[in-house]
């Protein structure tokens, strides 16, 4: 396709710009770094040094639209160039979700310091053994058949049980939760008629989930144990006061469901690049040390966070280019990862980069992913199982077509990159 | 409002407007002073806001728990006024604090 009619697609809409969406980005970037989307007046960001300095400016740029995106027209005709009070008057019709990702200013700096404690090296290596353990058990059950379909079988039951250890949810809750997530619609859904379908209006995961929540935590207060439940239910802001339970209930809701689906997907994503490339499972099962850093390499390459929005609170600017307030931003993070300024060569995977750490997957700034040490350890703990018990993992040619013409399908949304399936052949 | 003063790497020293409660961290980084990298966001999981403390100030900072101190030691350039900055809380009390930038690990 010629570049002009690929970069005037719909990036909100279109699924055909699923497959490859890099080529797009790669389109736009050659427009510029920072280019209108489709002409009108959301701006794409494509460039590293822009999208840092928008995600770092969190007095500018405020993220009530992180998750809804900027795909339908702004519902209200921005005035002047200061737009607080209609962020605030309109927020609900922008889509945003009452959560810590879209708060902005102190509601967000007061959550944030006790989601910020929660995932900490110490409480992590307290579920060492049941994260190795369960994934052996996993891993071995798969290798023993041959065969598996990663995302669904392994990836999605394995992050969302390492969640609900941490968290503390109880064993018999948690097929309960897993079954409501998996009936969803994934974060920045395309299908909107997804949305309007059946009669009666259903409770969303992170409603029914917050039931769920609202009592365990009420629990906790009056009865502590030695898990997050209890932190969380315990936790005040830094000026002393005991949140309202209602926040600490929507935490906790966000924490069960954003911490498996964008995990689940860095390990199929990661297990694709394994698979393709049996040089590289080799040199891993050979020194599993590097499985660290390929999974860095793999976030920059292929994290499963694709763009994040924001939205211009005040008149402002990105390097010298005037920035309206009421201005509408995709920061494409998948594409400020192939930036040529920043990265050498940067469509060829490349174990142990310079700095490679500063990739953007899990974002930057206040909102940077506070669960991205959690996701580190589980993909690669899952990882290591899967090389130490077989000789070989290639993709099912079945399923996914042969070597050179595979078949993938990604999932309808504009935010998440995360194969619907993952059909593998293990061999031992 | 209460101010810290910061060294950067170059040896500019610059005062920045802090809210109490806020994270030394945040207060360097929304100060505009982007060389302090904070790669985590402030979670306690790398040590890029590596900062020293003015021994003047050491008594009034809470003392480095485990983890803090299990990163810190990765660095090369720890020493005994080494901080991450992302757990220290800024108070009223810590007006005037003096902070250097410290230098890149590689």
């Amino acid at each position: 396709m010629n570049a002009d009619a690929l970069i005037h697609k719909d990036y909100f809409t279109d699924q055909s710009l699923l497959l490859d969406p890099y080529e797009y980005f790669r389109q736009m970037y050659a427009k510029g770094p920072v280019y209108p989307m489709g002409g009108g007046d959301v701006l794409l960001v494509t460039g590293f040094e822009e999208a840092v300095e928008v995600l770092r400016n969190n007095r500018d740029f405020s993220s009530a639209i992180s998750t809804s995106g900027a795909g339908d027209p702004l519902p209200f005709t921005p005035e002047g160039a200061d737009i607080s009070a209609q962020l605030d008057v309109f927020s609900e019709q922008l889509g945003m979700l009452n959560l810590l990702v879209s708060y902005d200013g102190m509601q967000h700096a007061n959550l944030r310091a006790i989601a910020g404690n929660l995932f900490t090296p110490t409480r992590l290596k307290a579920t060492h053994t049941f994260m190795h353990d369960f994934a052996d058990q996993l891993v071995r059950e798969a290798v023993s058949r041959g065969r598996c379909e990663i995302v669904n079988e392994i990836a999605t039951p394995f992050v969302t049980l390492v969640v609900a250890e941490i968290l503390g949810v109880p064993p018999e809750d948690r097929d309960k939760f897993r079954a409501v997530i998996d009936a969803a619609p994934p974060a920045g859904n395309m299908n909107k008629e997804d949305a309007n379908e059946g009669a009666a209006p259903q409770l969303s995961p992170l409603e029914y989930m917050g039931l769920f929540f609202f009592e365990y935590l009420n629990d906790r207060r009056e009865h502590p144990r030695d898990d997050v439940l209890t932190h969380l239910a315990q936790a005040t802001y830094p000026d002393g006061e005991l949140p309202d339970l209602l926040e600490m209930v929507k935490l906790s809701g966000f924490l069960f469901g954003a911490g498996q689906d964008t995990s689940a997907k860095l390990l199929s994503n990661a297990m694709r690049r394994i698979a393709e490339d049996p040089a590289l499972q080799q040199q891993l099962r050979e020194d599993p040390a590097l499985i660290p850093p390929m999974l860095e390499e793999v976030l920059r390459l292929e994290g499963s966070t694709k763009a994040t929005f924001r939205i211009a609170r005040r008149d402002t600017k990105i390097g010298g280019m005037d920035i309206r307030a009421g201005m509408r931003l995709t920061v494409a993070l998948a594409a400020a990862n192939r930036d040529p300024r920043r990265w050498e060569n940067p469509e060829e995977f490349r174990l142990n980069r310079p700095r490679i750490k500063e990739h953007l997957a899990f974002g930057r700034g206040v909102h940077t992913c506070a669960g991205a040490p959690l996701a580190r350890l589980e993909v690669a703990a899952i990882l290591q199982h899967f090389l130490q018990h077989t000789t070989h993992i290639s993709l099912c040619a079945e399923k996914h077509g042969p070597p050179g013409n595979r078949h993938l399908e990604y999932e309808p949304s504009f935010i998440i990159r995360g194969l619907a399936n993952l059909h593998l052949v293990l061999e031992s | 409002m209460p101010e810290i003063r910061v060294i950067t790497r170059d040896g500019d020293q610059q005062s920045i407007v802090f809210t109490p409660g806020t994270t030394l961290m945040q207060a360097i980084t929304e100060g505009g002073i982007h060389e302090l990298q904070a790669l985590c966001g402030g979670v306690c999981s790398c040590a890029t806001c590596h900062v020293f403390v003015d021994p003047a100030f050491a008594a009034r900072l809470d003392a480095v728990s485990d983890d803090e101190d299990g990163l810190l030691s990765g660095s090369a350039h720890r020493c005994e006024q080494s901080r991450l900055s992302c757990q220290v809380r800024l108070t009223e009390q810590l007006a005037g604090l003096l902070v250097t930038i410290a230098p890149e690990d590689e």
